[in-house]
């Protein structure tokens, strides 16, 4: 998790940067780096990924067998690790996902102000 | 493991990339290279903790952590050679010492027999209302059979050791061969090496055997030299051939290990008495099997009340494993000296547990230091935990190293006749694990104590003290004290139990025999029932035997007889004068013996003269006593000339012993000769009465004869001589007199030998452990030895400090020791020591030793103290 905390930057739930590492990766493979910047981008800057947790989670993506990782290069043309889904992780980030969604739903049917009866 | 290097590797890799790809984004947003690199570590956070905790996932951590853990370590050991040396030295000895001596006890006291199921094998005790148990009772052949036919017995077999000649070889023998009922080998289930054992079928229905044998291992190699076609040759047993059936394996030592068994004969008219064993039913238990049992005894006591004590019969059923297994005194002494091992292991727990708590003491300021800086508490008790281990561990390796080296000591020193003949001590996994185990958890446990102590210590107050450890740890420096105490205290116990192990021995090697040992050679030889059938021809042997023995060149002096070479075993009730002695238990030994008999033994002549040759060759009743018989006769009575009455004489003497004609009772006094050893050395001599061998003609006999110079070297001569006179006459082995008492002080000398190298090593770990404590103490305390010095403290003062201190806590050792070993005297009486007890002197002794070594441990580090320059002493800060 990121050590810089501001207004409006938010920290990582626990658990959730795995959940996102799965989802940018369900658009093709990607290395570390484009992983983090895609987070950023894709929350618009809202989220921060502490680059140095990145690392930790995808290994522990990997022990799992949800990515598998394989060499190539950057577009800088540079050695890089690649990441990709696998089938695992596929059908993980679907049950996540709706499993978020649901439970950002309760989150918000709960701190939005409810519709009274009738009105 | 490349692999996990190369998935390391890549893993640098990959974030290396990581950094400069961002580098390069930020150089591209246009901040100058340096900024850019900057932002982006920024970014990335802490690369190293991002590694660690990607390394984390894969789950080799602990492994590398181990890795570090055992380097740390062993640099530790490095740096702190004296610590590290003298925790292995506690470790070795103490794991060595108790594996081989507990190895030893395995072996010889509950190894697993090699018979089928050892454990239920039962012996018939049968005891009068107040007796003690005893081992066996012997039934005749047709009891055991009844034995047998009990609803409780599911099988019984017999043994029966008997004298057998062999002969028809160069060297005819006397051996004790076994006989055994034909159910036997099959009861006991052992398979041969070669060929089979003795079967039901080798008895024929009518009773009789076939003549068949089995051999021991050691028979078979001595006398064939472990060839197989050993297998169906004849040898010639009381001279009939029996033929070679079978070889048992070397451990199988059924009563025998150096003869052979032999099938015995099921004639139920033979009451000769036999040793019984069976085994029960399944699902009976031992006390129904003892009732029923008991109920035959009560019924053939009955019939045969000779063969049964008097008075209510008890029946117990003693389990063979309690029978077999070194019964007496050597299961006595090997008890003792386990007893004695388990203070020499305590000891080194002790010294390991001391040296352990002063290590980590002075490791306090490290602990707290990297507690400070955020170590985990699991983390460092991990790390001193691995420590510890490894010391063990160490120190278990060369314990078990040295454990090897002194097991084969033990079993060179261990006497051959105290261990049963299926022993075989070799060094014992369980036992190896154990010993392991205990010294391990104690390296551990006083390594991890502390270690917990002092991890959550207050910081702040450890860093400020310097690790002087003056305050806070005086609790630990207590304790250290009190296991000091302790070590002291056991080594007192080791010593004065080597102190009575020594006694024992030097009393018995001091002990007035009464006799000449010195150049004595006795051997047995036994006449061939069969062709020597009567008295006059038994004897004209003899005599003729005696008589050309005595013109070998290099012979001073023979003897001929039974008994008293040196020690007897008949005992007979008497009559002196016609007066009955107050009780009838009291008895008088008997021996029978030729003319020259005091001259060869070496036992002088007190008064009145000794046999003449025709008083021997007439069968005269006369008799010489020894000064024990003497004392008989009331003070004052010459008893030259008076009469005494041996009651057994008048009793009809059994074949194959023959008596002549007209043999009675009465004899007359003519000598009295010096009280010579007669049942041991450790024994008190006993009456005796010393009567002409030819009042008996037993088929075997003893000859002794004094040389004039090392007596084995007259064997071939004297052999020659029987041969001479008939050369089937077998020999017993020949054994030298001093051989004889040889084995009665191999057992003490085996007690001594171990018992002093315990208590030995038991000392020096002590003094190691005075040694260590105090010169640590001393180093702790160099900064307030500084300031007594800086206010005039002299270097004797110092000493007589440091001594001081030692004083105390050896006082306290020696005084718990001393009272421990007097009250575990008191209450174990070990067997073995019976007639030994402690003495002031030998106390004293103890007291000595342990003061010396223990002034000497502290002599050193007092005067590195008393030497202390007390500006540097000063500035020792922290």
């Amino acid at each position: 998790m990121t050590t810089r905390e501001t207004d409006d930057q938010l920290d990582l739930l626990q658990g959730t940067l795995d959940l996102l590492i799965l989802q940018t990766l369900a658009f093709g493979r990607a290395h570390g780096h484009a992983i983090a910047k895609t987070i950023e981008r894709r929350s618009d800057e809202v989220l921060q990924v502490g680059h140095g947790s990145l690392y930790p989670a995808l290994q522990r993506l990997m022990k799992h067998g949800l990515i598998a990782a394989e060499d190539g290069i950057s577009e800088n043309n540079r050695k890089a690790r690649f990441y990709r889904l696998t089938a695992k992780g596929r059908k993980k980030l679907y049950h996540e996902t709706s499993r978020w969604q649901r439970f950002s739903d309760a989150i918000a049917r709960i701190l939005t102000p409810p519709v009274q009866e009738g009105e | 493991m490349t692999w996990w290097k190369s998935r390391s590797d890549r893993l640098d890799d990959e974030i290396q990339t990581h950094i400069d790809l961002e580098t390069q984004e930020n150089i591209e947003t246009g901040m100058s290279p340096k900024q850019a690199r900057h932002a982006a570590m920024r970014k990335f956070g802490n690369v190293l903790v991002a590694k660690d905790k990607s390394r984390d996932v894969w789950g080799w951590v602990w492994l590398e952590r181990l890795w570090q853990d055992m380097r740390y370590a062993l640099r530790g050991f490095r740096k702190n050679p004296g610590f590290t040396a003298v925790a292995l030295l506690s470790l070795m000895l103490g794991i060595g010492t108790s594996i081989a001596l507990f190895s030893v006890v395995y072996g010889v006291l509950i190894a697993p027999y090699p018979y089928a199921k050892p454990n239920e094998i039962w012996a018939p005790a049968v005891l009068g209302p107040n007796d003690p148990v005893r081992f066996w009772h012997p039934y005749p052949l047709r009891e055991v059979v009844e034995i047998g036919k009990l609803p409780a017995v599911a099988d019984v077999m017999a043994t029966s050791p008997r004298s057998v000649m062999l002969t028809g070889g160069t060297n005819p023998e006397s051996l004790y061969g076994v006989y055994l009922t034909g159910n036997a080998f099959n009861f006991l289930g052992v398979k041969p090496v070669i060929g089979r054992t003795i079967q039901p079928f080798d008895i024929h229905p009518g009773g009789e055997p076939d003549a068949v044998v089995v051999l021991t291992y050691q028979f078979w190699q001595r006398l064939f030299s472990g060839d197989p076609h050993a297998l169906g040759k004849k040898i010639t047993l009381n001279e009939i051939p029996y033929t070679i059936i079978g070889v048992m394996p070397p451990r199988f030592g059924w009563w025998t290990s150096e003869a052979f068994w032999l099938p015995l004969s099921t004639n139920l008219a033979d009451d000769t008495p036999i040793h019984a064993i069976l085994r029960l039913r399944p699902g009976i238990t031992k006390e129904v099997a003892e009732q029923q049992l008991n109920q035959l005894n009560v019924r053939l006591a009955a019939e045969h009340p000779q063969e049964f004590p008097k008075g209510q019969l008890r029946t117990v059923l003693l389990n063979y494993m309690n029978i077999t297994t070194a019964s007496g005194e050597m299961s006595s002494s090997l008890h003792m000296l386990l007893a004695a091992v388990g203070l020499l292991l305590l000891i080194a727990c002790v010294n390991v547990a001391n040296l352990q708590l002063a290590r980590t003491t002075t490791r306090a300021r490290e602990i707290a230091m990297r507690l400070a800086i955020g170590a985990g508490r699991g983390r460092l008790v991990r790390q001193l935990l691995t420590e510890s281990v490894m010391l063990s561990v160490l120190g278990g390796v060369l314990g078990v190293l040295f454990a090897i080296a002194a097991t084969r000591l033990i079993v060179i020193l261990i006497p051959p006749d105290y261990v049963p003949n299926e022993a075989r001590i070799t060094i014992n996994g369980y036992v190896l694990l154990f010993s392991l185990a205990v010294s391990m958890l104690t390296g551990i446990l006083f390594g991890l104590a502390p270690a917990l102590r002092s991890s959550r210590p207050d910081l702040v107050e450890t860093l400020k003290d310097g690790g002087n450890g003056a305050t806070g740890s005086s609790r630990a420096r207590a304790m250290r004290s009190w296991l000091v105490v302790a070590e002291i205290s056991l080594s007192v116990m080791l010593l004065a139990g080597a102190s009575l192990a020594i006694r024992n021995f030097t009393q018995l090697l001091n002990v007035n025999l009464g006799f000449q040992p010195e150049r004595v050679l006795r051997m047995g030889f036994t006449l061939p029932p069969k062709q020597y059938t009567t008295f006059e021809q038994r004897n004209v042997f003899d005599r003729n035997l005696l008589a050309s023995v005595m013109t070998i060149p290099g012979i001073e002096a023979a003897a001929l007889g039974n008994g008293g070479m040196p020690y007897s075993s008949w005992e007979s009730s008497y009559a002196i004068d016609g007066r009955k002695p107050l009780s009838d238990d009291q008895k008088i030994v008997g021996s029978f013996i030729s003319e020259k008999y005091p001259q060869t033994m070496g036992i002088p002549l007190k008064r009145g003269r000794e046999f003449t040759e025709s008083e021997i060759e007439n069968v005269s009743h006369v008799a010489l006593i020894n000064e024990s018989a003497a004392k008989l006769w009331p003070a004052g009575v010459d008893p030259i000339g008076r009469h005494l009455k041996l009651d057994d004489l008048d009793k009809p003497f059994k074949p194959p012993l023959l008596v002549p004609p007209g043999n009675n009772s009465e004899l007359m006094i003519v000598g009295v000769i010096g009280d010579a050893k007669n049942g041991g050395m450790a024994d008190a001599t006993l009456p005796t009465v010393y009567l002409p061998y030819t009042m008996i003609a037993p088929p075997d006999r003893q000859i002794i004869v004094r040389t004039v110079g090392p007596p084995l070297a007259m064997v071939n001569a004297v052999r020659e001589k029987v041969r001479e006179l008939d050369k089937s006459v077998p020999l017993g082995r020949p054994v030298t007199l001093d051989e004889v008492l040889g084995e009665e002080t191999q057992q003490p000398r085996f007690n001594m030998a171990l018992f002093s190298g315990f208590a030995a090593l038991g000392l020096m770990l002590a003094a190691i452990g005075i040694y260590s404590v105090i010169s640590y103490t001393v180093t702790q305390r160099v900064h307030e030895i500084g300031v007594r010095m800086a206010l005039g403290a002299k270097r004797g003062d110092i000493l007589k400090l440091v001594l001081l201190m030692v004083a105390k806590v050896a006082g306290l050792g020696l005084v718990i020791g001393l009272c421990g070993s007097i009250l575990l005297e008191r209450i174990v009486r070990f067997e073995v020591f019976a007639k030994t007890s402690f003495d002031s002197a030998s106390l004293a002794a103890v007291v000595l030793t342990l003061s010396a070594v223990a002034l000497l441990a502290a002599w050193m580090p007092a005067s590195r103290a008393g030497n202390l320059d007390p500006v540097t002493a000063l500035r020792h800060e922290a």
